[in-house]
């Protein structure tokens, strides 16, 4: 494996990764074309979507912006042309460009999810590591036990339940929101609220999908343990320690990684219902709102602005799975 | 019958079908245990756990919990099996249609599969539910809409492992139609793992019904588990029991379901019940 | 003492009328007032739109000729004193000098004439009804505004508060598209505050307006409106002082009665006499069985309402007896009353014909639940609870706002719920529902059920055109009287929102428009 050829795989791996973003956001625009189309009523009412009954003014002004006097393959390039160009239309209920409502809370979202992520492929393989390593034992069996309950919670349930015992009957930690408002905090002083505020949204995001890596990571480590290569590093007299993480680990996770990556949409839309129990301002909340008041563009802008965070997520665990085990890559290929 | 025999030895998939038949009973029985209709504002608002008659509590309106939580079973149950049904029509014809004819037919099919395995499955339901107005229809066809990928994974599966064997082969050779194999042949050979799945697709169909209800994107005029819990989120303070007991519902039915589906798997299919995703 | 005197002895004072408002020293100026805005308001200007955020919000930045006590009676805005001429057709309006825009700009009898009858007629659907009876308008010096009206009409001088005719300066809005004026994010007026920022999603920071007219005042800094979508977090932000007042339905009537007893706060429905909500179960009288008077009274008859006013809005609220609210002017309790009885109902539905088929049900109705909030939803469920009872199914179906006004405005529903301002007087937040030629496709809380009865349309005609209250007071008993008969819609409750503040803050309701004043006089002791 020399460097050269391995930087060319990565080179190769994201030219491939970016070729089916541009592939997924045209489907994802067409889709989102025909689907307010299919919808009942007018396309140019369900776009306004504006209150007392659209003002019949800015009906015609859409009619014309969208051209929907037009054929439907010209309405459809405009819009795909729009899409790729970043205008994700105008909310006319919030009265701002769509891409701009997106961009205000998407760092909320992505702060959310990220570290849920983060959090649940650390601290589940870890753990299904251990439990693999443990198997058989009371704790492997707390375990299953343990993963099992979550994998069967509602996500938004868990939020609730932990809103439950730590705010409303300890009080150690405050129920809504992302800050305090109206305090006037230094620097650091803000980010230790914020993350005070993230405790509980993150745990119920992650916890779900830690139960899931858990179970996998050590049904994973178990099966590796029994493979051959594994006994001929044992008889060539390799520390314990040395086999656990040079080999068994690697090859465990390369099933978790595949499925986290595949969890990834999951993951992103557990977000949406966390964010609105916990009043957190990202994108979840926004959709909320947005289904309340059936505003089309911004939910259409949402969905594809989402797809797109997931197959980002994508990118990440396929560049972990190539970072883990070079060798699994050239057999595939 | 062997694996009859085997399943009844399986501790944790037997202890999911006694789950599972607990909540079917509560599901069945709801009308004559609770005949009062769950909508019903008899008893006095707020009401916890005990007083009034009502065991779970009563709700903003003096509804009774024990009532929502028993008929929601049959509302959750019968979303959830439908919706599974839904998923499995759609996946298994888009699977087997891929595994038999293969090529470029296999090749568009699968994109089409990755797209929607992409996609945020929930955003796509809420927008489906939204645009065509939350009903029990609606609901039932969103959420096999975005559930049949992994089914049409599975069937394309045992398609293409099942279409190189020799009575295919021998069926093929005697000029038997494609349905003909297909149904005949094929198919019963496909159909454990495929019922494996559906049955944990319908644990899912509940948990992705209950976020929508909670969202609130259900059916207004059902009492679901989701809903309730939507409907006590913002009391929370003041009537913790309106969320805690529909949600141990959830958990238990969904806990059940999935313990009888790996059960179910393990005694089915040894070889690769374990990698489970 | 009549008007001259009184605004004479305000002027002398230099201060605001003793109406239950306390005088602030001196010292007391300064001070910041957190607040709640919900829903976010899409737009500032009052002008263009009049739902409740922005009028609350609004009525801060824009100010109008008059302001109306807790007694619904008229007390000076920007105008100081005016004068009615006998025959009832000419008002003439004598303004504050010194008034000016907050871009230092002054504010003249021009811009009140373009503001009523230039911009408000094209935007603002009750000013548009209003300024409709004006024959001409004019401004013949800087600080005189003459209105000459077509046929008399005595409510007139109850159309010129902050909600109903906020004035906007000329020298911005001339000539240009209203609506879409580049300036609207800027919402220049001439009230004691100015928009400082708006920053979507969290807060509206308002500053004092420096030039304001009024000696002394605004005493406050500032007022920020913050935006917390979550009605939880709202409660709680009033519970721990983040917020020091909030009003209309801030916090969930639920959770209004904790704070009842919370020691730093004061709690008062006053404030709302002006608006005086009223609520009720609309029906469609074009669809069957609703075209059939007996259908509409045994509806009357299944809804308890007393049930409803505890369980949904646990008492914070009154039952209504009909189409005039008990706060608004010429109520008459004297009209029929239709008690809690489902006997009486199915009497009535028997005896039209609507027989119970073999399940027992008579009939199904759709019922379109308001979007805005939960208690709509539950109010809903208890509808459809109640009627069950007597064999009618309501199937509940949800919808979002905008979804909302169009089928309402488009008479594309069978039932559903609605709740208008009385705005102190029949002529003007009443009579608008009930006459027939209010009946206008597309227009939200107009005769939108479609009600047409020419002794009914006679008789509010005649009110508001009678300048003698006597007169006036036995026109409205007998249209109440006919209108309870004939229940166009089901009146249910006179809802009673609360106002609930930190104790350090005074004059913080004043009159009866309440929330939605100005709030120049507020002051932190």
């Amino acid at each position: 494996m020399t460097g050269t050829r391995s930087a060319a795989r990565i080179a190769l791996l994201i030219v491939t990764w970016a070729m089916r973003l541009v592939a997924v956001i045209l489907v994802i625009a067409t889709f989102n074309f025909v689907l307010v189309r299919a919808a009942p009523g007018d396309p140019a009412m369900v776009m306004a979507g504006q209150s007392g009954g659209a003002d019949p003014k800015i009906l015609d002004d859409l009619r014309k912006e969208y051209g929907l006097d037009k054929p439907y393959l010209v309405q459809l390039a405009t819009h795909l042309g729009r899409v790729l160009t970043l205008d994700l239309g105008y909310s006319y209920r919030q009265r701002r460009p769509v891409l701009d409502l997106i961009l205000e809370r998407l760092p909320a979202t992505l702060l959310l999810t990220l570290t849920a992520f983060c959090l649940a492929l650390l601290i589940g393989t870890t753990l299904g590591a251990l439990a693999g390593l443990a198997a058989g034992s009371i704790v492997d069996t707390l375990f299953t036990v343990l993963s099992l309950l979550l994998y069967a919670t509602p996500v938004f349930w868990l939020g609730l339940m932990l809103v439950l015992v730590f705010s409303v009957t300890l009080g150690w930690l405050p129920p809504f929101g992302y800050e305090t408002i109206n305090a006037k905090m230094t620097a650091i002083e803000r980010v230790f609220d914020i993350a005070k505020h993230m405790i509980m949204p993150v745990m119920s995001l992650a916890a779900i999908y830690l139960a899931i890596y858990a179970r996998l990571m050590r049904s994973s480590i178990i099966e590796v343990s029994h493979q051959d290569f594994i006994k001929t590093a044992r008889a060539k007299g390799l520390a314990p320690a040395r086999i656990v993480v040079g080999h068994m680990l690697r090859n465990a996770l390369v099933p978790v990684v595949t499925v986290a990556g595949m969890q990834a949409g999951a993951l992103v839309g557990g977000a949406v219902v966390i964010e609105t129990v916990f009043a957190w301002p990202g994108l979840g909340r926004l959709t909320f709102e947005a289904v309340l008041q059936r505003d089309y563009p911004v939910l259409l802008g949402i969905f594809l602005i989402l797809s797109i965070i997931v197959i980002a997520l994508n990118l990440v665990t396929d560049l972990i799975y190539r970072l883990i085990d070079p060798r699994m890559t050239t057999e595939a290929a | 019958m062997d694996a009859l025999r085997a399943f009844l030895r399986h501790p944790s998939g037997m202890a999911g079908l006694v789950l599972l038949t607990i909540v079917l009973i509560v599901a069945i029985t709801a009308p004559v245990v609770f005949p009062v209709s769950p909508w019903e504002m008899n008893g006095t608002p707020f009401a916890p756990p005990g007083e009034d008659g009502m065991w779970l509590g009563g709700d903003t309106l003096g509804r009774d919990v024990a009532a929502g939580v028993a008929h929601g079973a049959r509302v959750s149950l019968l979303i959830g099996i439908a919706s599974a049904f839904a998923a499995m029509m759609i996946g298994v014809v888009i699977g087997a249609i891929s595994g038999y004819f293969g090529g470029k037919v296999d090749l568009v099919l699968m994109r089409v599969t990755e797209m929607f395995q992409t996609v945020p499955a929930f955003i796509l339901a809420i927008l489906l539910v939204a645009t065509f107005s939350p009903s029990l229809l609606t609901i039932i066809l969103t959420i096999g809409a975005v559930s049949w990928p992994p089914l049409a994974r599975l069937t394309r599966a045992e398609f293409l492992r099942l279409r190189g064997r020799e009575f295919v082969e021998a069926a093929l050779c005697q000029g038997e139609g494609t349905a003909r194999i297909v149904l005949g042949h094929i198919l019963p050979n496909a159909i454990s793992p495929i019922l494996v799945v559906v049955s944990l697709t319908v644990a899912t169909a509940i948990l992705l019904e209950s976020a929508l209800s909670f969202m609130g994107l259900g059916d207004p005029n059902l009492m679901s588990w989701g809903f309730m819990i939507g409907a006590g989120r913002t009391v929370i303070r003041q009537a913790w029991w309106m969320s805690v007991f529909p949600g141990l519902a959830i958990l238990i039915t969904v806990l059940a379901i999935n313990l009888f589906g790996e059960g179910l798997s393990d005694v089915l299919n040894p070889r690769v019940s374990r990698r489970r995703a | 003492m009549n008007r001259r005197e009184f605004t004479a002895a305000m002027l002398a004072a230099g201060a605001a009328i003793p109406l239950g408002i306390t005088r602030a020293a001196g010292q007391t100026k300064g001070g910041t007032l957190n607040t709640i805005i919900q829903p976010e308001p899409p737009v500032l200007v009052t002008a263009f739109n009049q739902q409740q955020p922005t009028l609350t919000l609004g009525g801060k930045i824009y100010e109008s000729l008059l302001k109306y006590g807790a007694d619904l009676k008229p007390m000076p805005g920007m105008a100081q004193s005016w004068e009615i001429s006998p025959d009832g057709l000419t008002y003439t309006f004598k303004l504050f000098p010194g008034i000016t825009f907050h871009d230092g700009k002054p504010m003249t009898s021009e811009d009140v004439v373009f503001s009523c009858m230039k911009v408000l007629t094209e935007t603002h659907p009750r000013a548009r009804q209003n300024f409709a009876r004006v024959a001409s308008a004019e401004a013949p010096d800087p600080l005189t505004v003459v209105f000459k009206l077509k046929q008399p009409f005595a409510p007139f001088l109850g159309c010129f508060d902050c909600t109903s005719a906020p004035i906007v300066p000329k020298h911005i809005y001339e000539g240009t598209e209203f609506r879409k004026n580049p300036m609207n994010d800027k919402a220049i007026g001439t009230g004691p505050f100015k928009l400082k920022e708006w920053v979507r999603g969290s807060h509206v920071h308002l500053v004092r307006h420096d030039g304001y007219y009024r000696k002394d005042e605004p005493y406050l800094d500032e007022i920020i409106y913050r935006i917390i979508p979550d009605g939880a977090s709202r409660a709680l932000a009033l519970e721990n002082g983040t917020v020091q007042l909030v009003q209309w339905s801030d916090v969930e009537f639920f959770d209004v009665q904790r704070f009842k007893s919370q020691k730093n706060l004061e709690f008062t429905t006053k404030g709302y006499e002006y608006f005086a909500p009223h609520q009720w179960l609309e029906m469609n009288n074009r669809v069957a069985p609703m075209n059939d008077k007996r259908f509409r009274q045994a509806i009357m008859h299944l809804i308890d309402r007393d049930a409803m006013n505890k369980r949904i809005y646990f008492g914070n609220a009154k039952v209504a007896t009909g189409p005039i609210s008990s706060k608004t002017r010429f109520y008459d309790g004297k009209v029929k009353r239709y008690e809690f009885s489902i006997e009486k109902a199915t009497a009535l539905l028997d005896e039209m014909g609507l027989k119970p088929g073999a399940n027992g049900k008579r009939t199904e109705l759709k019922y379109l639940v308001p979007p805005y909030g939960e208690v709509y939803q539950r109010a809903g469920e208890f509808f459809r609870q109640s009627f069950s009872k007597a064999g009618i199914d309501l199937v509940l179906v949800g919808t979002d706002m905008a979804g909302w006004a169009e089928k309402v405005g488009n008479w594309d529903y069978e039932m559903t719920q609605n709740l208008l301002y009385q705005l102190g007087d029949p002529a003007l937040g009443v009579a608008r529902t009930y006459i027939s030629s209010n009946i206008k496709k597309g227009i939200l809380f107009s005769n939108t059920q479609g009600y047409s009865n020419p002794e009914v349309d006679r008789l509010f005609e005649e009110a508001a055109l009678a300048l003698d209250e006597a007169k006036r007071q036995e026109l409205y008993s007998k249209v109440q009287q006919i209108l309870v008969e004939d229940v166009p819609v089901a009146w249910t409750l006179e809802l009673e929102y609360p106002i609930i503040y930190d104790k350090a803050f005074k004059n913080i309701v004043t009159s009866g428009i309440g929330s939605h004043e100005t709030f120049g006089s507020v002051y932190k002791s």
